[in-house]
C-alpha cells in the first residue's frame, strides 16, 4: 500500500511549548483515520502543518512525496475548525471561488449537497447561523476529488442529524485511493466509518491502529478505549 | 493563477469602492446645483441656502477624505485580514504561490488608488465645471513640461509609482514582521514599519552619500539646469527600485517559510 502522508519527526513549538513532540508517522492511501485527542492535544497543530499553515519547527511533512507546498495544496482538501469565508460573499460567490483555484472541485457535487441540507445557494453568509456555516465548508471541501481530506472537528457544531448526513458525505464522496483524516474528540459519533485511530496526548502519538486490531485485542470500543487512555 | 486572484481580490474590493465613488459623484453634483444654480436666490431663503450648501461641502469634503482613508485602510486590510487572519486560512491553502498573492494585493491597491484620484478630480470637474478643470489641469501639466521637458514629466511619474509600490511594500513587510510576534501583532507590525522606514530612509542616504555625493554637491552649490535636476533624479531611480525589491523578498520570505497562522 502506497504512503500518502509521511511525518518524520515533526516537531511545532509555540514559545517554550511543545504542540507537537518528535512525531513520527506514516499514512496509506485509501484509510479514513479518526486523529483523536483531547483538547490542546497538537491535532489542529498537526493538520495545520500538513496543510502548510504552519512552518514545522524541526522535521519535515511529506504528502504525495512532496513539501507542503503548491503541489500538495492541489490535492489536499482542509477543513479548518473555523469559519474561513468571507461573510458578504453568496454561497453560490463561494463555490465561484473553489472553482476558479481547484481543479478538482466539482461545482454540481457541491449544488447538490446544498439541496439535501437544505441551503440556498443565493443565500449570503451574513445571515447564516454558524451551524449552517459549518455545514457549507464542509460541502465545498468534500466537493473536492482530492488525494488527501484533512478535517479538523467537521461535526463539532451541527446537530446530530445533520451528523450523520455528513458522515455519510464523508463515505460516499471519498474515492478509494483517497485518505480522510478526522481530527476529534467526539468518538462515539464517528467511531462507526473509521479504519483506523490516531491517538494523540500533548503532542505525542500514543497509539496508532485499526480499528479491527483495537476490537479484536482489547475487545472494547474506541470511545470506551479513548476514555481509559485520556482518563483525567 | 494570478490572474484569477486579481479577479476575485478586484471583487472583494470593488464592492466598497465603488459606491462610495458613486456617493462622492452625487454630492459633487449636489454642490454644483446648490453653488451654481443658486436655487434660494432670494434674501428670506438666504440663511437655508447657506446652510444647506455649508452642509453639503461639509459633506462632500468628509468624503473625500474618506475616500483617501478607505484606500489606506483597505489596503492594510486585505493584507492583514485576508492573508494573516481567518480567511487565511483559504488563501493559503489555494495552490497558489505566496508572491502571487503579494503582487495580486499591490497591483489591486495600485488600481484602487490611482481610480480614487481620477474620481476626486471628476467629482471637482463635476462641481467647479468640466471645462474649467481641464484647463486647470492641462495649466499644470504645460507648466511642468515647460520648465522640466517630457523627459522630466516621465521621470517624476516614474519616481511617483516608484515611490508608491515602496511604500505599499513597506506596509506589507511591516504586517509580514509583526505577525512573527506571538503576541500583539498589529502592535508590533506599527513598530516594524517604524524600522523599517528608518532602514529605508538609512539605505536612501548611504547610498546618495556613497555614490550621489558629487551631483549632489553640484545641485546644491551652482543653480543647476532643469536637465540637470532630471538627470540627478534619474541617477536615483536604482534606489527606490532596490527598497522596492528588498522589501518584496522579505515578505515572500516571512510567507514561505514563516507562515505560522494560529
Amino acid at each position: 500500500m502506497s504512503i500518502i502522508l509521511e511525518c518524520k519527526n515533526l516537531t511545532k513549538t509555540f514559545g517554550t511549548k511543545k504542540a507537537l513532540d518528535n512525531v513520527n508517522l506514516s499514512i496509506p492511501r485509501g484509510r479514513i483515520i479518526g486523529l483523536l485527542g483531547p483538547n490542546a492535544s497538537g491535532k489542529s497543530t498537526f493538520i495545520k502543518l500538513c496543510s502548510g499553515l504552519l512552518t514545522p519547527t524541526k522535521g519535515e511533512i511529506l504528502i504525495d512525496d512532496h513539501k507542503p507546498g503548491i503541489e500538495t495544496k492541489k490535492i489536499v482538501s482542509y477543513l479548518p475548525e473555523r469559519s474561513y469565508l468571507n461573510d458578504w460573499m453568496k454561497v453560490s460567490d463561494i463555490i465561484e471561488f473553489f472553482k476558479d483555484f481547484y481543479d478538482d472541485f466539482n461545482p454540481e457535487k457541491a449544488y447538490d449537497m446544498l439541496v439535501r441540507l437544505g441551503i440556498e445557494p443565493k443565500d449570503r453568509l451574513k445571515t447564516m447561523s454558524k451551524g449552517t456555516k459549518e455545514k457549507v465548508q464542509l460541502i465545498l471541501v468534500m466537493s473536492r476529488e482530492a488525494k488527501l481530506y484533512l478535517l479538523d472537528e467537521p461535526i463539532g457544531g451541527v446537530d446530530p442529524a445533520a451528523r450523520d448526513y455528513i458522515l455519510e458525505t464523508i463515505i460516499a464522496n471519498y474515492n478509494e485511493d483517497a485518505t480522510v483524516i478526522i481530527s476529534t474528540h467526539i468518538i462515539s459519533d464517528i467511531e462507526k466509518i473509521l479504519d483506523d485511530v490516531i491517538f494523540i496526548k500533548n503532542g505525542q502519538l500514543v497509539l496508532t491502529k485499526s480499528v479491527d486490531e483495537i476490537r479484536e485485542e482489547t475487545g472494547k470500543s474506541i470511545d470506551s478505549l479513548f476514555r481509559e487512555v485520556f482518563k483525567c | 493563477m494570478l490572474a484569477k486572484l486579481l479577479k476575485h481580490e478586484f471583487k472583494a474590493t470593488a464592492r466598497i469602492f465603488l459606491p462610495l465613488y458613486l456617493i462622492l459623484l452625487i454630492f459633487g453634483l449636489i454642490n454644483r446645483i446648490f453653488n451654481v444654480f443658486d436655487i434660494f436666490g432670494d434674501s428670506i431663503s438666504f440663511n437655508m441656502q447657506s446652510t444647506l450648501s455649508v452642509i453639503s461641502s461639509i459633506i462632500y469634503f468628509t468624503l473625500i477624505v474618506a475616500i483617501i482613508v478607505m484606500t489606506l485602510v483597505i489596503m492594510i486590510q486585505r493584507f492583514y485580514k485576508n492573508l494573516l487572519g481567518d480567511e487565511g486560512y483559504l488563501m493559503f491553502t489555494l495552490p497558489v504561490k505566496p508572491w502571487q498573492h503579494i503582487v495580486s494585493k499591490l497591483i489591486i491597491s495600485m488600481l484602487w488608488s490611482g481610480l480614487s484620484l481620477i474620481v476626486i478630480i471628476s467629482s471637482i470637474a463635476i462641481l467647479i465645471g468640466i471645462k474649467d478643470t481641464l484647463a486647470a489641469l492641462s495649466r499644470g501639466i504645460n507648466f511642468f513640461i515647460e520648465s522640466l521637458g517630457y523627459t522630466g514629466l516621465l521621470t517624476a511619474c516614474s519616481y511617483a509609482i516608484l515611490m508608491f509600490i515602496l511604500y505599499v511594500l513597506m506596509i506589507y513587510s511591516a504586517i509580514s514582521l509583526g505577525h512573527l510576534f506571538p503576541k500583539y501583532k498589529l502592535l508590533a507590525s506599527f513598530g516594524m514599519y517604524s524600522v523599517l522606514y528608518i532602514i529605508n530612509q538609512v539605505v536612501t542616504t548611504v547610498v546618495l552619500l556613497t555614490f550621489g555625493n558629487k551631483a549632489l554637491a553640484n545641485i546644491i552649490s551652482n543653480s543647476p539646469t532643469p536637465s540637470q535636476i532630471i538627470n540627478f533624479i534619474q541617477s536615483l531611480l536604482p534606489v527606490p527600485i532596490l527598497l522596492i525589491v528588498g522589501n518584496f523578498l522579505l515578505t515572500k520570505f516571512i510567507l514561505e517559510k514563516h507562515l505560522n497562522l494560529e
